[in-house]
């Protein structure tokens, strides 16, 4: 019966909910992973025609800067080799990239580094532009002007996350699941920290319905990002639990770091560790009580049986 | 910020920027870029008839902006701008690009005079899509305007002619095609009633 149940509700998930959060995007992803090494190896690469150091910049060069540590300890030189050649095939690459540079991601670039002091504001794009030697009168091209902002900002901590992902692969798999996902939560709420002070103007933006779709959107990649980097491939019901439940927990640590005020965002850090462990706990718990609700079903099956029979 | 409204002698759209670019620094959107920013904006109309010019003058002095420093006018011909390259961060031109001789020549010009990441936007007479409305629209371009040209204005002519230029005008998606040809990018276009008026925009970068 219990099952009978999960298959109804499967269904009807799968009917309403919108195809961009269908579990087939977790095989389509592989797909797109060449795509994404190439992003990441034109993001963390030196860019010397990139003139600002934003905060994800930071992030960025941090990630690729611990990679740089842990290579040369972990591969041969044979190895090393073919890293430096993939390296210099990967600027060719970026070279050519180079040459038709979009100006509308350069302004957004630089229009993140006035972010904290003006906000998400037509203001931190006019400023943008003047620092890539742009008129304001480009801010034009930006059809929903501060939600872009935002909506670029998600965007780009995705990436980084999934760089930091890719070159701390190891240390990631020799975590618990627990671990994992506070990790990767934490790497990805840090970026957002250069800008809290302003965080709380994204969100509101990201909550105007106009906004809404995208934001909800980038939310739920996110999401499916933590949980494929951690390690789930499942494509059952969980599927949409285990994202609800992490969105959940997310959005209650961000909300949390919001007005916190701890050297180092500490509190939110170790609230972040309890609501995992309680999500975790509570799929447990849940588990538990399916399991238990099969028992008692099959018992009162078999009872109604036995009532039948006599 | 420095504006060109090309073809605008009555000072129609200038004094619209104007009003926008003084709601814009009141509200702070420039604060960051320069402290002489409000000094510093000026609003060029530039028109190839001088008797243009003095109705617009004359209708800014009514709006108590006869003194303005912002409003600048020039006489000039839009196929050969007098200004520097790379000096504008818009341009305007209302009504008056389907009146030039060469609307290749006056689109090289405005990119020429524009700032990297500066936009251009075209207001037009355009073209009807829609196969009724543009029936209904024909019938009165051609049998009701020359009629009422010539009995308000005394001037069939001009009426005549000023039909005819629209009709004779490239369609939207053609205009579209010859300004991305003078090297504008995220060229678009947006219909307004219809298709009887089309505004186009085009971005240097």
């Amino acid at each position: 019966m219990a099952s009978l149940v999960a298959r109804t509700a499967r269904g009807l998930l799968r009917r309403a909910v919108p195809r961009c959060l269908d579990p087939a995007i977790v095989s389509r992803r592989q797909l797109y992973s060449a795509d994404w090494d190439l992003c990441s190896s034109y993001l963390v690469s030196d860019r010397p025609h990139v003139r600002f150091v934003t905060p994800y910049h930071f992030v960025r060069s941090y990630c690729a800067s611990e990679r740089g540590e842990s290579n040369p300890q972990s591969s041969s030189p044979g190895l090393h080799e073919e890293n430096a050649e993939s390296n210099s095939n990967s600027k060719k690459k970026t070279e050519d990239e180079r040459e038709a540079p979009d100006e509308q991601r350069q302004v957004l670039e630089a229009a993140l580094l006035h972010v904290p002091k003006l906000g998400w504001s037509e203001a931190a794009l006019a400023a943008g532009a003047k620092d890539v030697g742009l008129s304001p009168a480009i801010m034009g091209a930006f059809p929903r002007k501060e939600a872009a902002l935002v909506e670029f900002f998600m965007d780009d901590s995705l990436q980084t996350l999934i760089d930091y992902a890719e070159s701390h692969e190891q240390e990631l798999s020799q975590m618990l699941l627990q671990e994992r996902l506070t990790k990767l939560i934490e790497c990805r709420l840090q970026m957002q920290a250069p800008v809290i002070s302003r965080w709380a103007q994204a969100l509101s933006i990201q909550a105007n319905p106009a906004n809404l779709p995208t934001s909800f959107k980038q939310r739920a990649v996110l999401m499916d990002e933590i949980w494929h980097v951690a390690g789930d491939h499942s494509s059952d019901i969980d599927w949409y639990a285990k994202r609800g439940i992490l969105a959940a927990v997310y959005a209650a640590t961000e909300l949390y770091m919001l007005t916190d005020h701890s050297p180092g965002f500490r509190d939110t850090w170790s609230f972040l560790q309890r609501r995992v462990k309680d999500a975790l706990d509570c799929g447990k718990t849940a588990r538990e009580a399916s399991q238990l609700a099969q028992t008692i079903g099959a018992g009162l099956g078999h009872s109604l049986q036995g009532l039948f029979r006599r | 910020m420095q504006h060109l409204d090309v073809a605008g002698g009555t000072g129609d759209v200038a004094f619209r920027v104007l009003d926008v670019l003084n709601k814009s620094e009141q509200i702070g959107i420039f604060r960051s870029l320069d402290l002489e920013a409000n000094d510093d904006t000026r609003i060029h109309i530039c028109d190839i008839n001088p008797s243009m010019l003095s109705v617009g003058k004359r209708r800014a002095e009514e709006k108590g902006l006869g003194k303005a420093k912002s409003l600048v006018w020039v006489e000039g011909d839009a196929e050969s701008l007098s200004f520097q390259n790379d000096s504008f961060d818009g341009y305007t031109i209302a009504f008056g690009i389907r009146n030039v001789t060469h609307i290749d020549r006056v689109l090289k010009e405005a990119h020429r005079v524009l700032k990297r990441g500066g936009r251009f936007l075209c207001l037009e007479l355009s073209h009807v899509e829609n196969l009724m409305f543009k029936q209904l629209y024909d019938f009165y371009s051609f049998s009701i305007i020359p009629r009422v040209g010539e009995v308000v204005a005394n001037d069939k002519d001009s009426y005549q002619y000023l039909v005819e230029s629209i009709r004779r005008f490239p369609k939207q998606e053609d205009f579209a095609q010859m300004i991305q040809q003078a090297g504008f990018q995220k060229v678009e276009y947006e219909n307004l009633v219809g298709g009887v008026v089309a505004i186009h925009s085009g971005f240097k970068l």
